[in-house]
């Protein structure tokens, strides 16, 4: 094998002498990856400050005298209009459609005194009746918080009022601490967070960086008459085949692995926070060694898949279009995953190639993949990949495929 | 020493290849029952128009392609059974098979030596002699990209050669080289014989023919029509020149063939 030995070391040599092609390949997507995420995490993050910040234009109508009393006690913070029941409401309403006003609140005509009338069942309850815009941020924050504090505050005050002992109203309590009751392991509930996403991620990086490499060195290198050169050397075809997988299987997993972290690190800033405890995760020395097993295998694939692909085609272009249903595939077999309820399958799921590789990370992520299954997934995904390298070798044999003869 | 014995190769066309060609036959015989052989301490010279079925017989002596009918042995060794050997003995060289222009001459050089799994010293020797004799030491790290066709050329050249081998095939080798870059490739094919080698050119140049060719095949359409040394080709053609020789034959064959 010291012709597979040289290809490898050259096409390893052939990428990261090209400056150019490292940072095309691995910088800029890691950077840009990480930059897009950081700034919609930013931008995420600075849309609910001004949300919050932002102090709403409200128009009440009928106010009862003892509201502004409730608005100053629950510190709401609004530039308050109160209008009378002989005020049109028209040009209110066009300001919320505009985004102009964010909220309109309207009190039945002797609000407080049909209240204080109430005697029995069936006598009349009045209204409150809040108008704004669901698709303006402002009015719908304006909705939610006048709603939550002013008017939760001022019913609960009316209820006193009425009961005299608003603690009368409750004949129990449900979860006072609602933290106390949960009952996790926290290291499955990370995972759980991660399985949905990373076997997605990681899948389509792979397959990603295979796609990008693989169409270069072999159909390009068709393409270009270099392989032609490699050919007419004295080494078995398989070296040769062999040489060019090695090669793109290393490349294609160092740029997933830079494609990988970098969308884990950006999605951590865009959830600001929200992934901060993946950290904890404590992987066995067992599920270290299935996920290197995994990966490699997994590799081996997408570079076969995309190797064969590469072989066929007479062109980079035409390359690109054949791989792209393939992509698909790879795509869907994952996604499938993330949509999924996470319950035990049937060992038979995971014979199923690339499927099989995204529900065997996912159940490696939280710790339930059996050595059964990952056996049943990592010979799936090697016998297919062997039989793909089988029909390269044989592509390489072939005249027809090599010199379009 | 080459021995072609009844070469004949048939390609398949696919549906486009028929219509570019404007044909609807799905084959096409490139080479029809050559047979010749090129001997040890001669020069060999493929004579014929394009398309005439040189570089397919070459490809088939330097086992690239598989001969649909017929047997090549180059050394001894055949070419379908025993390919590895055979490339192991030829240094082939076409304008259609290049070297990768992201490398400089010094890199590929190294490269296919270790391919032919030669040791470093001995690559370094080669790289020495073949980089002096063909002037390459001047670009030798510059990238294959960088560099003109005639540098080009004499990269190829040199990296074809760099594990001594005993049968030495080239198609076109002085297509679009100077003239000083052509009679240094043409003097080294000579010295190459001189010691012993088997050379097989193809070539459409007649005065290069002439002037390098111990023996000359003239193929048309795929058929070897007429072989023999200089001398004896002029005079079975009762012609004063390769290029009268050459024109003569191709009138007569070329309107069997319509």
């Amino acid at each position: 094998m010291k012709g597979t030995k040289n290809i490898v070391k050259k096409e390893l040599t052939r990428v990261f002498t090209d400056k150019k092609l490292v940072i095309n390949l691995f910088v800029l997507p890691g950077v840009l990856i990480m930059v897009m995420y950081s700034i919609m995490g930013s931008l995420i993050s600075k849309m609910e400050t001004d949300i919050k910040t932002h102090i709403p234009t409200i128009y009440i109508q009928n106010a009862p005298e003892d509201l502004d009393y409730i608005i100053d006690a629950v510190d709401f913070e609004g530039n308050i209009t109160y209008i009378s029941s002989k005020d049109s409401t028209t040009h209110i309403k066009d300001g919320i459609l505009k985004g102009d006003i964010d909220l309109l609140v309207i009190f039945d005509e002797g609000f407080i005194e049909t209240i204080r009338s109430y005697k029995d069942v069936g006598d009349p309850i009045p209204e409150v009746r809040t108008y704004y815009n669901p698709s303006e941020d402002y009015s719908n924050a304006a909705k939610g918080n006048f709603t939550a504090s002013v008017l939760h505050a001022y019913q609960q005050s009316l209820l006193a009022e009425r009961l005299g002992n608003i603690e009368q109203l409750q004949v129990f309590y449900i979860d006072r601490d609602p933290e106390a009751g949960i009952i996790v392991d926290e290291s499955k509930a990370n995972g759980k967070f991660l399985s949905m996403l990373l076997p997605f991620l990681i899948n389509i990086m792979l397959f990603q960086g295979a796609m990008g490499l693989g169409m270069d060195a072999i159909t390009g290198e068709k393409e270009r008459g270099t392989l032609a050169s490699m050919l007419l050397s004295p080494i078995k075809r398989s070296e040769i085949v062999f040489g060019k997988l090695i090669s793109l299987g290393i490349l294609t997993s160092l740029s997933a692995v830079i494609y990988t972290v970098s969308v884990v690190v950006g999605i951590q800033r865009l959830a600001d926070g929200a992934m901060g405890a993946m950290t904890n995760i404590q992987f066995t020395p067992v599920q270290i060694v299935q996920l290197f097993v995994m990966l490699i295998v997994l590799v081996y694939l997408y570079v076969s898949m995309v190797s064969i692909v590469a072989v066929y085609a007479r062109t980079q272009k035409e390359a690109g279009t054949y791989v792209t249903p393939l992509y698909i595939l790879v795509m869907l077999g994952c996604i499938m995953t993330m949509f999924s309820t996470g319950g035990v399958k049937e060992l038979k799921y995971y014979a199923i190639p690339i499927y099989n590789g995204a529900i065997a990370l996912q159940d490696l992520l939280v710790g339930e993949l059996t050595m059964v299954k990952f056996g049943v997934t990592v010979g799936s995904l090697a016998i297919v990949a062997f039989l793909i390298t089988t029909l390269i070798t044989k592509a390489f044999n072939s005249e027809r495929v090599m010199f379009n003869a | 020493m080459i021995q072609i014995n009844e070469l004949t190769k048939v390609y398949k066309l696919t549906k486009k290849q028929m219509m570019e060609k404007k044909t609807k036959k799905n084959m096409v015989k490139a080479v029809d029952k050559l047979s010749l052989t090129a001997r040890p301490g001669e020069i060999y010279g493929l004579l014929g128009p394009n398309g005439a079925g040189k570089t397919t017989a070459l490809r088939c002596i330097a086992s690239l392609l598989k001969p649909t009918q017929g047997n090549i042995k180059v050394k001894g060794y055949d070419t379908v059974e025993d390919s590895q050997s055979v490339r192991k003995t030829i240094g082939f060289l076409t304008n259609e098979i290049k070297l990768d222009p992201q490398f400089s001459p010094r890199y590929m050089f190294g490269f296919f030596g270790r391919l032919h799994g030669l040791d470093e010293r001995v690559i370094e020797e080669r790289r020495e002699e073949l980089f002096d004799y063909f002037g390459i030491k001047d670009f030798q790290d510059k990238k294959i990209e960088e560099l003109s066709s005639g540098m080009k050329q004499k990269a190829s050249l040199a990296v074809s050669l760099v594990h001594n081998p005993e049968v030495i095939i080239f198609d076109e080798p002085t297509s679009g080289l100077d003239i000083i870059t052509a009679r240094n490739v043409t003097d080294y094919l000579k010295h190459l014989r001189d010691e012993g080698r088997t050379v097989i050119i193809s070539t459409h140049i007649m005065t290069e023919a002439e002037k390098l060719c111990d023996r000359i095949g003239i193929i048309i359409n795929g058929v070897l029509v007429l072989e023999g040394t200089l001398t004896e080709i002029l005079d079975r053609t009762n012609t004063k020149d390769l290029e009268d020789a050459f024109f003569e034959l191709y009138k007569i064959h070329n309107k069997e063939e319509e």
